[in-house]
């Protein structure tokens, strides 16, 4: 539709409208190196939410890379408000960043869905997106919070 | 007895020479190959790594003294911050059981720590269940079993499909 505008929320103000601005998050992302980038979609005011947003949609991602394929894109995060879903923003996030991936050329796009997330799982099924858990058998691992401290302190002394 | 040394963006010409030393052992990633210095030395990396040295009376019968590695990039939650990833880590089979790939593993995790980062995640085929278990061991948990996370991946002509509307 051609009300919506998508706008690139990398350099410049935070929208200080959204419902949810962690400092972390101002930190983070405009910073000299920044740990991930940001589009944001944006429509007119007179479109606006009840609460008066007019951001009401984003795409969070950083860049990753695989010794065998090399620059990556990861996606963390796709969100659209619920009142403006069913009107393609979605699409056109993904045009945005998909041109992003190609200018940076990133030859993947990756992310991660719930296993019981079966609308998003069936999305990227027919979009040609592979499950790498299922075929392969990868599994995502972690170390947070004390378990992490304490495989820190194990380090050498360089 | 072995030391580890870092290598990045913004490094002199010697870590470069190390890094290919290393890689000589594997076999020829031409993609990899053909961006790592575009890529691992830039002003803005795309990633990071550590090497893994032994003393030259250690070296191997080709003469490799780096004889391990972590390759590792910060990655994002919107949920709990900044983050480190480690893509990979790999000690030579004649080098391993000596701790080596342990203390790779720590460092990425004292530099991450260091940079802000709350989490460490890696990836881990559910098949290797020697690798699975030494990790549990060491106090991280499968996100894959416990919360049902998968992970996804869109390359060539996926790629242009998700585009679509």
């Amino acid at each position: 539709p051609d009300f919506l505008t998508i706008s690139f929320g990398v350099k410049g103000e935070f929208r200080q409208s959204q419902q949810h601005v962690y400092i972390e998050l101002q930190r983070d992302g405009f910073c000299q190196n920044p740990f991930f980038e940001c589009l944001v979609a944006e429509i007119p005011e007179e479109l606006k939410s009840k609460e008066g947003f007019t951001v009401v949609g984003y795409a969070l991602y950083f860049y990753t890379y695989s010794t065998w394929k090399g620059r990556s894109l990861y996606l963390e995060d796709l969100y659209v408000m619920p009142e403006f879903r069913g009107i393609n923003i979605g699409s056109r996030i993904r045009l945005f960043y998909e041109s992003v991936g190609r200018s940076k050329q990133c030859v993947r796009l990756q992310l991660s869905v719930l296993n019981w997330n079966t609308p998003s799982r069936d999305f990227y099924a027919a979009k040609g997106g592979q499950d790498l858990t299922v075929s392969e058998g990868w599994h995502f691992v972690r170390f947070d919070g004390q378990n992490l401290d304490n495989l820190a302190n194990d380090a050498p002394k360089i | 007895c072995f030391k580890l040394s870092q290598w990045a963006g913004r490094a002199p010409a010697a870590p470069r020479h190390r890094l290919q030393q290393v890689m000589a052992v594997f076999e020829a990633l031409p993609a990899w190959q053909r961006n790592l210095e575009q890529d691992g030395f830039s002003k803005n990396p795309f990633f990071h790594g550590i090497v893994a040295e032994v003393s030259d009376q250690h070296r191997t019968k080709d003469g490799h003294t780096k004889i391990g590695y972590a390759l590792y990039f910060y990655s994002y939650s919107s949920w709990a911050g900044r983050a480190i990833y480690m893509e990979d880590l790999y000690v030579m089979p004649e080098f391993r059981g000596k701790g080596i790939g342990k203390a790779l593993m720590s460092k990425v995790a004292q530099l991450g720590l260091a940079a802000g980062c709350n989490q460490l995640d890696f990836t881990v085929l559910d098949w290797n269940k020697s690798s699975l278990d030494f990790y549990l061991s060491q106090g991280c948990f499968d996100i894959t079993a416990t919360v049902g996370y998968h992970c996804m991946r869109c390359k060539g002509e996926a790629l242009e499909h998700l585009a679509q509307p």
